[in-house]
């Protein structure tokens, strides 16, 4: 049967328990003309080896598997017929990423871009799951079975307050269905019933479990003591602190750089960007510019360690640390493959997360896939910290407040002055089962180089 | 040293038409030989472009002898073919672009995609779908016997095995109850000389399978199992002997498995001379020969025949194309069956 | 309305049926001139003829394969495994060919198995056991478990009729021990429908077959108001009714006379908490055999089956949870 349109020649499966083959023969070339059932290729398998008949007649269009190639079974190895098109399945793209959430201000609050705060603190994306746990209980056990937190929610009435008499003086159904037809108190439940919904998949951070059970067993709070229930976001960043401090050997390395080449040529782009392109070239921006061309030289900062292998990445998908509104958490969106975009690509990425972060409109895949972190501690003056590693990820890059400080520089006859300079101290802090400190140390010196000699060309 | 009889091979015309066919009814036999093996090799073809899926198996050379038995069935008597015997399928009437849909797994084949290769039947023309399980369908059969003569009906049922599968208990507590009972059933055992990979001597220790008929009461006949006119004529003998009350037969038809267990499998284990010696004495060809010396069989016909299979077998593969593939949501339906099922052809 | 043995029930029934169809027929060993082991088929064949009610060589295949092709030629046969325990020897049949020939085929098989079943009486490891678990977990088979005369009668000719293969466990412990009125003419008891043996308000015990008087004495040790449920078909069981049961008393006692681990208690447990999990007041409890073969010595059967003192001390348990 001639074809119009293009038919795909598969990879057959010769034998139930089969599930590859390889390529012995082809036949034919692109470009030659085939019968059906004409033999194409020969293949051998782990049962037999034989000869394919083409499904069709027509032009080879396409041959996609070389001999001695082993593909799967249903895998297409050719085309027939068809527009000659190249059946590229390459993924990689650098398809809009999750745009960049503003990491809080790296613009340093205090002196050098007075007014230039980006709105630091953005709202949680994601819905928060409202504290879910059931109220303590006061006499004896504090279990409440399914069905009387279910009754107790359908009256609003707080188990708590019903006398009980199942074991260890636990509240039974008939023990609540008797109180509530003895015309018991109805309150005002502070906690809403059983725990049925989970936290919201964006709320934790990358890798951050689910909220655990609700705790069985709180206590009172002592006397000057307040008690209030730990939000699904606020557990999960504990379990996800605890685990990274468990699992990672976590150094950190310093440095100071010189920002003031970044500094004045922020001042060139600032007004130029933001006219044509409608976007502020923030200093968070050179940073993760600067950042992701340094990885390229380190790639084990980019790096992972999974069981007994070491993970390099061709990739940066690089997280920014956004702090949420009045500091009840962070969040850390992905900007997905880094490593394709130049100044001004890094800047529209890095404003286009902020924003969504602020509009709640982070996706679960926003939130996941990160291969560095950068962050800012710095946002308020602090000029150093110890950032925690994002799990499964091997460093964490830290940025600081711009200081103008009095400066040791040498002109090019070797003398000595002082002068006024803008320097920021920069953090890495890396797993030190993976990385050593003389490679981080060599990492901080190159990305400082590249951000102490920013050129006007460079983008 | 033997017990069971030796057949005689197929004679002349005449002893067909003693037999009980006439010119018309051989060729008709003829066809069916060469829809069969069409609807094989094309399913081969279709298995190694990819579409059909899971494993296929054929009974290349054993055409004669499925044609030879089905041809010797009465129109109500039933039958438990297995998988070498598509000619028994092709023979009682199933279309080809159904048994095509059922290799594809589309949702028209006769088991609507639940099952596949030849686990297939129509219980209209009096088939039942094998099972994996082999010969877990003989002692079926030998129920569908045992309901004939609780009704005393002149009816027969025709049980399957190969020589491998009568190794189970299967065989032996099937053919010992038919014996016994002295039921209208007749048993076929395809000797094809290879159970996979296993040959004859590590299957048995007899000298024929049919040589056991004895030890239940009934007498064993082996046939050339590539001769269909002999393969007729006994098998209609032992049918129409059971159907006038005179108990089973055990009819061993001896063949070679000309490919593979399945077509994944080049049977590097077979003696490279035993298949030339068995591919001169190939069923198609023999019988063809014996149309044209002894029916005179004239090019014309020869060719309008070759011209009608050839025109049968394409537009089945197209129509079977054509056929959906099933519907997941349909994945548990007839689980069980309702009373409406029971409307069958064998339940008025 | 006469009253009636379990195992005169059973009879009855099957000979209803055998007058009003013909296609009905009985296979299976010593069923004829010996009337059936237990002498449920006692006087039979001189009624029906040696043709109707088939003694079978010793073979549960030539059984289970002979009715399976019988039937799908258009009979009706009732087939028996002269013990429950022999039909490991009938399995292919009943699994590879019967239950399925229906879903792939588009075939019925419509027969009955008749499996007289379950222990009590030191039959041993090969005499006693209740395999209704193995094929309710077999999709195309239907399971019935009747425990008192009156469902045994009316869900053996419910077999008889339906289009489907159906397995009849018949407690063995209860063919002469247990009697009740049963009415004389001819009546169904639908498959997939449970029974309440008797109603309550605090605790529910699910159970099927010879537990049932099992857990009635049990419920008269325990000051509570006990409902049990019959569920007298296994395989469709009825979800509704133990479902209904679990809601209105939130504590269940699952019981049945089969091993624990895998025993089809298991299943009805996991459904309730699937299902009722808002409604439970108590964990799912279950009591049923430990898990090895059946014992033959007094002593150790009973340690062995489930024993009214077990069962009420399960009852307490959770009474008082």
């Amino acid at each position: 049967m001639a074809t119009g349109t293009a038919v795909d020649v598969v990879m057959p499966q010769m034998g139930v328990s089969v599930s590859e083959g390889t390529i012995t023969k082809w036949s034919k070339q692109v470009g030659d003309h085939i019968e059906a059932d004409e033999t194409l290729l020969e293949i051998s398998t782990d049962k037999v080896d034989t000869e394919v008949p083409s499904p069709a007649s027509g032009v080879i269009s396409e041959i996609l598997v070389s001999e001695g190639q082993t593909v799967d079974v249903g895998t297409v190895l050719a085309r027939i017929g068809g527009e000659a098109g190249a059946a590229a399945a390459a993924p990689a793209e650098a398809a809009a990423p999750p745009e960049p959430a503003q990491a809080a201000a790296p613009e340093p609050a205090t002196q050098a871009a007075a007014g230039e705060s980006e709105a630091a603190a953005t709202e949680l994306a994601a819905p928060l799951a409202q504290p879910a746990q059931p109220v303590a209980q006061e006499n004896g056990k504090s279990f409440v079975s399914p069905v009387v937190a279910r009754i107790a929610s359908e009256h609003g009435i707080d188990p708590a307050q019903v006398p009980g008499t199942g074991s260890g003086g636990r509240v039974t159904k008939k023990d609540i269905q008797a109180f509530i037809e003895a015309g018991g108190q109805q309150q005002a439940a502070p906690a809403q019933t059983v725990p049925t919904q989970a936290p919201a998949p964006q709320a934790p951070p990358q890798a951050a479990p689910q909220a655990p059970a609700p705790s069985r067993e709180p206590q009172a709070p002592g006397s000057g003591e307040t008690l209030e229930p730990m939000t699904a976001m606020r557990r999960g960043i504990a379990d996800h602190m605890r685990r990274s401090l468990d699992t990672s050997a976590h150094v950190t390395s310093a440095i100071e750089v010189d920002m003031s080449k970044v500094v004045a040529i922020r001042q060139k782009l600032k007004k130029e960007y933001g006219a044509a392109y409608g976007v502020n070239p923030t200093y968070l921006s050179f940073i993760a510019r600067a950042t992701v061309e340094t990885l390229r030289d380190y790639p084990w900062v980019n790096g992972e360690i999974r069981g007994d292998q070491i993970v390099s990445k061709s990739f940066v998908n690089l997280g920014f640390a956004v702090e949420l509104t009045d500091g009840k958490g962070l969040i850390v969106p992905v900007v997905k493959n880094a490593e394709t975009l130049n100044l001004l690509g890094m800047a529209k990425a890095i404003a286009d997360v902020a924003k969504r972060a602020r509009d709640k409109q982070l996706t679960p895949d926003d939130v996941t896939g990160g291969s560095f972190t950068i962050t800012n501690p710095g946002g308020y003056g602090t000029f150093h910290g110890t950032p925690v590693i994002s799990q499964p990820q091997a460093g964490i890059l830290g940025t600081y407040a711009i200081v103008k400080r009095p400066w040791v520089i040498t002109d090019d006859n070797g003398a000595d002055a002082i002068a006024i300079r803008s320097i920021m101290n920069l953090t890495l802090t890396y797993d030190h089962r993976l990385v050593d400190g003389a490679y981080a140390g060599r990492f901080l010196r190159d990305l400082r180089e590249r951000l102490q000699t920013w050129g006007e060309a460079d983008y | 040293m033997a017990i069971a009889r030796q057949a005689e091979p197929s004679g002349s015309l005449d002893e067909a038409r003693d037999a009980g066919l006439d010119r018309e009814d051989l060729f008709q036999i003829y066809r069916n030989m060469l829809v069969t093996r069409g609807v094989e090799e094309r399913g081969h073809i279709l298995y190694r472009q990819g579409k059909i899926p899971g494993s296929f198996y054929t009974g290349r050379g054993n055409e004669a002898a499925a044609v030879g038995v089905a041809s010797a069935m009465g129109n109500d008597d039933v039958g438990t073919p297995l998988h070498r015997d598509m000619g028994v399928h092709i023979t009682r009437g199933v279309e080809p672009w159904r048994i095509f849909a059922q290799y594809m797994g589309r949702a028209d084949g006769p088991t609507h995609g639940k099952d596949g290769n030849v686990h297939m039947a129509d219980a209209n023309l009096g088939l039942l779908a094998m099972v994996s399980h082999l010969p877990a369908m003989l002692p079926v059969a030998v129920g569908c016997a045992l309901a004939f003569r609780i009704r005393e009906e002149k009816r027969v049922a025709v049980a399957w095995s190969g020589e491998g599968a009568m190794a189970r208990g299967d065989a032996h507590e099937g053919m010992n109850f038919a014996g016994v009972r002295r039921l209208p059933v007749v048993f076929i055992c395809d000797n094809n000389q290879w159970a996979y990979s296993t040959p004859t001597h590590l299957e048995y220790a007899v000298e024929h399978l049919a040589d056991r008929a004895q030890a239940y009461g009934f007498d064993g006949v082996v046939v050339d199992g590539t001769d269909v006119l002999a393969v007729y004529r006994e098998a209609k003998r032992a049918i129409e002997k059971a159907r006038a009350g005179g108990g089973p037969t055990l009819i061993e038809c001896q063949t070679l498995r000309m490919e593979g267990h399945a077509v994944h499998d080049d049977a590097f284990y077979v003696p490279k001379e035993l298949f030339e010696r068995w591919a001169e004495r190939d069923p198609i060809e023999r019988y063809r020969t014996w149309l044209r010396e002894n029916a005179e069989m004239r090019d014309e016909e020869e060719e309008e025949i070759t011209a009608h299979v050839k025109k049968l077998l394409s537009d089945a593969l197209q129509r079977a194309d054509e056929s959906p593939q099933p519907d997941p949501a349909t994945l548990t339906d007839g689980v069980y069956a309702t009373p409406e099922d029971l409307d069958t052809p064998h339940h008025k | 309305m006469a009253e009636k043995t379990y195992l005169q029930a059973i009879s009855d029934g099957l000979r209803q049926e055998m007058r009003r169809d013909k296609r009905v027929f009985v296979l299976g060993e010593d069923v004829g001139v010996y009337g059936g082991a237990f002498k449920v088929t006692l006087g039979f064949q001189e009624e029906f003829g040696a043709w109707r009610v088939i003694d079978a060589p010793l073979s549960e295949t030539a059984i289970m394969g002979g009715a399976t092709g019988a039937a799908i030629m258009g009979l009706r046969p009732v087939a028996e495994m002269q013990f429950a325990d022999f039909v490991s020897c009938a399995w292919d049949h009943l699994v590879t060919v019967a239950a399925k020939q229906r879903w792939r085929a588009g075939t019925p098989v419509p027969i009955v198995l008749r499996l007289p079943s379950g222990g009590g009486f030191s039959g041993g490891p090969f005499h006693s056991q209740n395999p209704e678990s193995s094929f309710a977990h077999i999709p195309g088979l239907k399971c019935v478990c009747p425990a008192t005369p009156e469902d045994a009668k009316g869900l053996i000719t419910a077999a008889i009729e339906d289009p489907n293969p159906v397995l009849f466990f018949e407690h063995k412990h209860l063919y002469r021990r247990i009697k009740g009125e049963v009415p004389d003419d001819r009546y169904v008891t639908p498959i997939g429908k449970a029974r309440i043996h008797q109603e309550g308000d605090d605790v529910s015990v699910i159970t099927w077959g010879a537990m049932v008087y099992t857990a009635e004495e049990a419920a008269k040790q325990v000051d509570a108001s006990v409902e049990i449920v019959d569920l007298r078909t296994i395989m469709p069981w009825d979800r509704q009714a133990v479902l209904d049961s679990a809601r209105k008393t939130s504590k269940v006692l699952v019981l049945h006379e089969d091993t624990r681990t895998g025993g089809f208690g298991a299943e009805i447990a996991a459904t309730i908490a699937e299902e009722a999990f808002e409604d439970l007041d108590a964990p799912v409890k279950r009591i049923a055999a430990p898990d090895c073969p059946v014992p033959f010595s007094p002593v150790l059967e009973k340690a062995f089956i489930p024993q009214v003192d077990d069962v009420a001390r399960g009852l307490k348990e959770l009474i008082s949870y």
